[in-house]
């Protein structure tokens, strides 16, 4: 064993970190140390199995009594490892049989239950101590980290029954649907009765593969504690360190030692000079900077030592500051409960009670704290709704009905009055009276009473910004072939006129008329 | 699989260790411990007991008070259940009471006390760690992670480390003070105080024997070495 090569950090830790310690090494070791422990626990839970295929119970059972055995190839990979000689697995499982030898039956009955089994395992397997000796070696080794040693036990305990009900749920998980309806609880509570028999056998399997992922960890935490323990009660980190100062020093004093002999050769004095400087340094000073010194100076230490000490007192580096708090009195009195305290504490517990009951029938105070809890809740719901509503009606406006979110209908489109009671009762006829004298007018008015009808009875969503080719767009969105030629017509017309002063040919007047009176004074809109 | 195993590694792995590193932008190096699953299960028990008595005085209480207790009780349920941990380790610096009982806290893989965010993830995210049962996933996880993380602090970038604890001034053996002999890089310092501080869990044999190490660069006799070497800490303690 040289603890240079160990692969750990050596430093005295506290038991909980030693068992992390354990926990990192197993680890890092993992492949090997599970692969191995699964090469060794599956087949013999096999033959368990095999042997007692009518008893599930008892197999496992067994399997589980036998596990102290097993520990000792983790063991025995780890104790390799961790000094950089970590066994390949065929040498491993070639040393099972030796490692099984020493002290098996006592592993297996009298200390099967002890708490302290993985602490104490490193003592029998790798100090090969047994009887008065290592009942000697485990009370010094117990000292400190044994409560640790026990808490990993019954946690170990803990931790593979919580691991082995995680496995049985995942199994029942991952179960097609079809077989889980036949799968009642009923007939799993009557596994018992014996046709359930290798359902048995599959829950101790999964025991079994637990084992593989946590009797490792469980064995290398057991290690690092012992190496813990030892590290502490042997110094092995100062060694460490000791040594490695002797071997720097001795070292360089080798490499003196040539060096003087090189230099011996051409000029010894230097070579002298040398070795005196790596010897013992001499005392400069024999009483220290605390003693006085200067003391003919103008500023003496003594001197120098106050001001800088009341420098230190002042604000800067000094802060000082009163509290003043309430304390609770001392008490003074110390009596014993006599008869007539206790007295006092039945009739407090009666009242206590009174007062339960008097809370009793006052259950409207419940309903009204359950109203207050309602209203909270339904205005902390209200508050966040209206907290995120810009963000909300990105999704919400896509969901709801296009109408609701139009504002009220403008009665302007394109300077154009749209209002419906801004225009005659008979358009068509006020149009064909108009045309005479004044076209645009004439026009203007049908094309205007064309948006208000949009507006109002189709309720398309128009704004001013629209122009008349996007009016014409909502327009076939309609998809009424009458209403979406006429509009066509009209605008072309319409727009002739406005923009380009091109008066209609009277005819299409007549059929813009007729189509109007068509298209809505004949009752078409619903 | 074997075979993967059988070669040694060509490269020589990094000495294993239970510290964490982590690097402040002064340029100092923080030394975090974090803890690993036995102490981390131990205080979650301790929490789990101490929420199981808490809500039983609750509901046999407020169970005298009719339905108005009752309501109340469910709302103290939730509170204990879904916030018990969340507002111990916020504002208890980061240590529920099981956690404090086992020297623990919660604090941000940078070092920096858990802030409200982190704490709340890593407490709703239980339940991931819960599946399938009994915190399967927790432990498996905790098991393989080189920081003992569970998925709640991996998603919360948390940690879970053991407190410093003020340490009690040590006393070292009678000595006259002296000093080193040759220049000490500061672990070898520390290695002559830990000689002198830790004297007293030591045999005499073992003292003696680790001393004999240095016998021959202190240039005495292995029976003085440990003297010296009381005396050489003594001197790197300064006066006192």
């Amino acid at each position: 064993m040289r603890l240079t090569d160990a692969s750990v950090a050596i430093r005295p830790r506290s038991a909980w970190e030693a068992l992390d310690l354990g926990v990192l090494l197993a680890r890092r070791h993992a492949g090997l140390l599970m692969a191995s422990w699964a090469l060794v626990t599956l087949p013999i839970f096999a033959v368990l199995c095999l042997l007692l295929w009518e008893s599930p119970g008892w197999a496992v059972l067994l399997f589980w009594w036998l596990k102290p055995a097993y520990e000792r190839l983790p063991l025995y990979i780890l104790s390799h490892a961790l000094f950089g000689d970590t066994p390949s697995l065929k040498q491993a499982l070639r040393a099972l049989p030796g490692l099984l030898n020493p002290q098996l039956l006592a592993s297996l009955t009298w200390r099967r239950f002890s708490l302290t089994r993985s602490f104490d395992l490193p003592t029998l397997q790798l100090e090969n101590l047994s009887g008065q000796a290592r009942s000697q070696r485990l009370v010094v080794l117990g000292q400190r980290d044994a409560g640790a040693a026990t808490w990993l036990t019954l946690v170990g305990m803990h931790l593979e029954m919580a691991l082995w009900l995680g496995l049985i749920s995942l199994f029942y998980l991952l179960l097609p649907q079809q077989i889980e309806l036949n799968w009642s609880w009923q007939s799993l509570i009557d596994a018992a009765a014996g046709d359930w028999l290798w359902l048995e056998h599959l829950s101790n399997l999964l025991y079994a593969l637990l084992l593989v992922v946590w009797e490792p960890v469980y064995v290398a935490c057991g290690f690092t504690l012992y190496l813990n323990r030892r590290t502490a009660l042997e110094a092995w980190d100062i060694e460490l360190v000791f040594r490695q100062l002797r071997q720097r020093l001795t070292g360089v004093a080798y490499a003196l030692l040539l060096g003087c002999g090189l230099l011996l050769l051409q000029a010894p004095s230097p070579a002298w000079a040398e070795s005196a400087s790596s010897g013992p340094l001499p005392m400069e000073d024999p009483f220290g900077p605390q003693s006085e010194r200067l003391l003919k100076q103008p500023l003496s230490s003594q001197a120098a030592r106050q001001s800088i000490e009341q420098l230190l007192d002042q604000p800067p580096f000094e802060h000082r500051e009163t509290v003043t708090r309430w304390r609770f009195g001392e008490e003074q009195q110390t009596e014993e409960l006599d008869q007539g305290t206790i007295k006092n504490l039945l009739k407090l517990i009666e009242a206590f009670f009174k007062l339960g009951e008097f809370w009793k029938t006052l259950d409207g105070v419940a309903l009204f704290f359950e109203a207050l809890l309602w209203a909270a809740v339904l205005g902390v719901v209200g508050l966040l709704l209206w907290r995120y509503r810009d963000w909300l009606s990105t999704f919400v406006g896509r969901l709801g009905p296009v109408q609701r979110r139009t504002s009220a209908p403008p009665s302007q489109l394109f300077g154009l009055e749209v209002a419906p009671d801004s225009l005659p009762e008979d358009v068509a006829s006020e149009v064909e009276r108009l045309w005479a004298e004044q076209p645009r007018a004439a026009l203007g008015l049908l094309y205007r009473a064309l948006l208000s009808r949009l507006l109002h009875d189709y309720r398309l969503p128009l704004k001013s910004a629209h122009t008349e080719a996007e009016v014409l767009q909502l327009v076939q969105g309609l998809e009424q072939t009458e209403l979406i030629d006429f509009s066509q017509a009209l605008t072309l017309h319409w727009q002739n006129l406005a923009y380009g002063h091109r008066v209609p040919p009277a005819d299409s007047l007549h059929s813009l008329c007729a189509g109007w009176r068509r298209q809505f004074d004949g009752g078409a809109p619903a | 699989m074997p075979s993967s195993i059988t070669t040694p590694p060509a490269v020589p792995h990094p000495v294993l260790d239970t510290r964490y590193q982590v690097e402040t932008p002064e340029g100092i190096d923080l030394l975090l411990r974090p803890a690993g699953l036995v102490p981390r299960a131990l205080a979650f028990a301790i929490d789990l007991t101490i929420r199981g008595l808490l809500l039983l005085v609750l509901f046999i209480v407020l169970g005298l008070l009719g339905q108005f207790g009752m309501g109340l009780a469910t709302v103290l349920l939730f509170l204990v259940t879904w916030w018990y941990m969340v507002l111990f380790e916020v504002f208890n610096q980061g240590r529920t009471p099981g956690k404090q009982l086992l020297g623990l806290r919660v604090i941000h893989d940078d070092g920096t006390p858990v802030g409200w965010a982190a704490s709340l993830t890593r407490n709703l995210l239980r339940f991931v760690d819960i599946l399938p049962f009994g915190y399967t996933l927790g432990i498996l996880s905790c098991l393989n992670h080189p920081a003992f993380k569970r998925l709640g602090d991996l998603a919360a970038g948390t940690l879970v480390v053991y407190r410093d604890l003020p340490i009690a001034r040590p006393v070292l053996p009678q000595a006259e003070s002296l000093r080193a002999p040759f220049a000490l890089s500061f672990s070898e310092q520390r290695a002559f105080q830990g000689f002198a501080e830790r004297a007293d869990s030591l045999s005499s044999a073992r003292r003696a024997e680790l001393a004999a190490i240095l016998a021959e660069p202190l240039q005495v006799p292995a029976e003085q070495a440990e003297q010296q070497i009381n005396g050489i800490a003594r001197g790197l303690l300064g006066s006192t």
